[in-house]
């Protein structure tokens, strides 16, 4: 909701600088940003009656004082005769119209109308109508306008049953369904209450006898509608927060003023229909609960002083305002008072927790640390699907038909996090996941389960590179102190999978409750620790790897050879290991394969670019006596 | 000339994996939290209506309920946790005061766009015994920041809205560009919660917070887009030693 300052103050006695105003509505729970006049704010759910000037005024008033400055309508008004029947008075407890015949609608605006269709209003539409707009900024409540030379037979409000197309007042279409608030006239629904009026009884540039809607809509009643209907009105917003059923007559003689303001009137007309009153709500006066919960020693008459300040009648009791559905209980009062203290002048008090001793070493810590300690990384999937079995889950309202049900198996998402990462040239792949999987028989069952999945190489250093993930392996890591294994290990077949990659794939899914304890108790779990280390960004762009071999006469330079190659960094160089060490005791030479993968930040690297950085980084390692590389 | 047996081989580094670092984060939080106190909860995913929004004051009128925020599943039976709360819920009604518990993990909002996942983590915490105030919860979160961003972290407390707490309240710390960004909720427990799981509010009082995993994750580690924590690539997951 967007406020000018300037409107703002006017409803404060004193006129605080947009920085002690904006320091204000933050400290009592109001954000917002500020683009030079213009408040944009966010307001809390529960502060419907802030969403206007006079209601941000109401809660400023502690701070700054309220000025009265709103002109009414102050001349009698005659009673309207309306042919009008609410049908569903739980719905629309109270709801109030005025008439209004005015001489001329092509008016000129005076300049706090003008200004306010310049500065937050947007598009005007017609006098009627405007009007209604600004009154809903200036006091909050929306109001609605018929033209008056429409609505001849009986106005009715309802809550039924819909099938049918509803035309808005602004021009779109929208099929109504289920039961909805409407308003009807000769059965034809010609408003959808709370949310936006209709096209057939909208006010026009030349309406000049308008019938102004003023009510009171359950927000129960009408939530949700304008996102179902993908109606998204200022009315809306506010109904669904509750408006002020108090404030109806009010705000239709505001109406009736600003229309005097810009035309004659030639007559004025109003009726209430109260169906229900609005009970005084009351809340004992006891400073002692406030203190209780805030943890402050705040006296009885600063107390009071902060709530009428906030404008809370007090007499024997605190009479809470009709504008504020959120206030019920002293937590409510205490958060009242907390936000007039300020929450950051409330003073600390220290908490002591019995200790208690840490639950380290369970089953989820134990696997973990096995598994990455021999190379696999943990993966977090999230657990839509498009598969359906029969004990899957399924989602009423899934974002799309891809994501309509929950999985049942980890397996799916790690193999597609396998291809993901063979795209990206890794070849060797060793990934695991623990996550609950839920499914239903008669009831939903939860299960924790952990996937692993393998394939590629075992490693990169020169014992595992030439060596491939495989049954052995995860028999060895798994099922190695076991006659009868207690991991089933699975290969995946490549056919049914979108890739050219040959090397084996292998799974292992299993429910954490199914591991024997024995397979835990030869495991400990690492105490973790944690680096925050700080993110580089990955790059997306293609690696290249490329291979050398040095063959090395001269023994004594062997590792002074390994130290210059294990230094070499560059920007394109994201990695280099040492993945084959191979003694010839015939030729009584070493020979040494290293891997380059080359990998840019800002773009595919060609052979040439590469070529050119190897030929740099190489060329002081052959200029060593009794080292050469074969080929180059 | 050297011999050939007498060249010591090149040593073998052991190549670990990672933890996932939204899990290293997770389990840094619950050590912070367990260190003062805090004892741990389990619950499950997939939740009632009752626990995920009744029981915890999210009235039937409340935006959060509508089927544009909240997953339902199995003919609106049941919902996706939209937070981790209920846990705290069932761990309330099968204990008495004094009792502080923490419940951690994945909760889920029907959302997907750059900056919010459809799935994302929560670790929240309830502390529950006779005269719990506003005050001590303040001293609470101030020993958690300090923790997790140093002594000098300036921080501030605005009010907020939350059903299941009031005063509820949103803590901002000062960043290195001079900017408040928010970190947590919080807030003194609503009695009617209390009520809810048979703790009488006359005589027991309450403070809960909550901290979103994903987003502590991203401000600590400096990772700007939420999406890279899930899409599995070894690259990105190999940084977080």
């Amino acid at each position: 909701m967007k406020i000018n300052y300037q409107d703002l103050i006017n409803f404060l006695l004193e006129k605080p600088s947009k920085e002690d105003l904006s320091h204000k509505l933050f400290q009592l729970g109001h954000e917002h940003e500020i683009s030079c006049d213009i408040f944009d704010m966010e307001l809390t759910p529960n502060r419907g009656d802030c969403l206007s000037l006079i209601g941000l005024a109401r809660d400023l008033a502690v701070f700054f004082g309220k000025s009265n400055s709103i002109d009414l309508f102050d001349d009698d008004i005659e009673p309207l005769e309306i042919n009008f029947e609410n049908l569903s008075p739980k719905d629309c407890p109270k709801i109030s119209f005025l008439e209004i015949e005015i001489e001329e609608s092509n008016v000129e605006y005076k300049p706090y109308l003008e200004n306010y269709f310049n500065t937050i209003g947007g598009n005007k539409a017609n006098l009627f109508t405007d009007i209604s707009n600004y009154i809903s900024y200036e006091l909050g409540q929306p109001t609605h306008c018929f033209d008056r030379e429409v609505i001849k037979n009986k106005l009715i409000f309802e809550n039924r049953e819909c099938n049918v197309i509803f035309k808005t007042l602004l021009g779109s279409e929208v099929s109504l369904k289920d039961s909805n608030c409407v308003f009807s006239l000769n059965n034809e629904i010609i408003s959808l209450a709370g949310v936006m009026g209709g096209a057939s009884t909208a006010c026009s540039f030349n309406t000049k006898k308008v019938l102004v809607e003023c009510a009171y809509f359950n927000p129960e009643s009408i939530i949700g509608k304008s996102i179902q209907y993908n109606l998204i009105s200022d009315a809306a917003h506010k109904f669904e927060r509750g408006v002020d059923i108090e404030s109806q007559e009010m705000v239709l003689r505001r109406f009736a003023k600003v229309v005097q303001d810009h035309a004659k009137i030639k007559s004025i007309r109003f009726k209430s229909f109260t169906e229900a009153h609005n009970q005084d709500f009351n809340i004992p006066i006891d400073v002692s609960k406030i203190n209780k919960i805030l943890g402050t020693s705040l006296k009885n008459d600063e107390y009071l002083r902060h709530l009428k300040g906030l404008g809370f009648h007090i007499s024997n009791e605190i009479k809470v305002p009709s504008y504020r559905h959120d206030i019920e209980t002293n937590n409510d009062l205490a958060e009242e008072i907390a936000r007039v203290i300020g929450y950051n002048n409330i003073k600390s008090t220290p908490i002591n927790l019995q200790k208690l001793a840490n639950n380290h070493g369970n089953k989820v810590a134990k696997l973990e640390s096995l598994l990455v300690n021999n190379g696999f990384s943990e993966v977090i999937n999230f657990p839509f699907t498009p598969i359906k079995e029969k004990e899957s889950i399924n989602i009423d309202n899934p974002l799309d038909s891809n994501r309509n049900n929950l999985r049942i198996s980890l397996k799916d998402s790690l193999i597609e996090n396998l291809l993901y990462n063979e795209r990206r040239q890794k070849d060797s792949i060793k990934l695991f996941e623990i996550s609950d999987i839920y499914t239903k028989d008669k009831v939903i069952k939860q299960q924790k389960k952990l996937g692993l999945i393998i394939s590629g190489r075992q490693g990169r250093n020169y014992n595992d590179f030439p060596k491939k993930l495989d049954q052995k392996y995860l028999n060895k890591l798994l099922n190695e102190n076991y006659s009868e294994g207690i991991f089933e290990i699975n290969e995946i077949s490549r056919s049914s999978l979108n890739t050219k990659k040959k090397d084996k794939i292998f799974y292992v899914e299993t429910s954490l409750e199914d591991i024997p304890m024995s397979f835990f108790t030869k495991l400990s779990a690492q105490q973790k620790s944690i680096d925050f280390i700080n993110y580089k960004p990955i790059s997306e762009y293609p690696s290249s790897s490329r291979d050398f071999s040095f063959v090395i006469e001269d023994l004594q330079v062997v590792h002074e050879i390994i130290d210059m190659l294990d230094n070499i960094s560059d920007d394109i160089i994201k990695d280099s290991f040492l993945f084959d060490y191979y003694k010839d005791d015939k030729r009584k030479i070493i020979k040494l394969g290293y891997r380059f993968i080359f990998q840019s930040h800002l773009m595919t690297l060609s052979d040439s670019e590469i070529n050119k950085k190897v030929n740099e980084i190489l060329s002081p390692i052959v200029e060593f006596d009794g080292v050469s590389i074969p080929g180059m | 000339m050297s011999n050939l047996d007498n060249i010591n081989l090149p040593s073998i580094s052991k190549e670990l994996g990672r933890l996932h670092p939204i899990n290293q984060i997770k389990d840094y939080l619950l050590k912070l939290l367990t260190n003062i106190g805090f004892e741990e909860v389990h619950g499950p995913e997939i939740e009632t209506e009752e626990f995920n929004f009744d029981m915890l004051n999210i009235k039937k009128s409340h935006p959060a309920r509508q089927m544009h925020d909240t997953f339902y599943a199995e003919g609106k039976k049941n919902v996706l946790r939209t937070h981790t709360s209920p846990v705290q819920i069932r761990g309330m009604l099968e204990s008495k005061p004094p009792i502080a518990f923490i419940s951690a993990g994945k909760v889920y909002r029907k959302d997907d766009d750059a900056t919010h996942l459809p799935m994302f983590h929560q670790v929240e915490g309830i502390y529950v015994d006779e005269n719990v105030t506003f005050a001590n919860l303040k001293d609470l979160i101030h020993q958690i920041l300090h923790e997790l961003f140093g002594d000098n972290v300036q921080i501030r407390f605005r009010p907020s809205y939350f059903p299941f707490t009031e005063p509820s309240a949103e803590v901002d710390i000062l960043s290195e560009n001079g900017k408040w960004l928010e970190i947590l909720g919080c807030g003194i427990v609503n009695p009617v919660v209390l009520e809810n799981c048979n703790i009488d509010p006359n005589k027991f009082s309450g403070l809960a917070f909550g901290l979103g995993v994903e987003r502590i994750a991203m401000l600590k580690y400096g990772v700007n887009d939420i999406r890279e924590f899930y899409k599995s690539n070894l690259d990105f997951l190999a940084q977080f030693k």
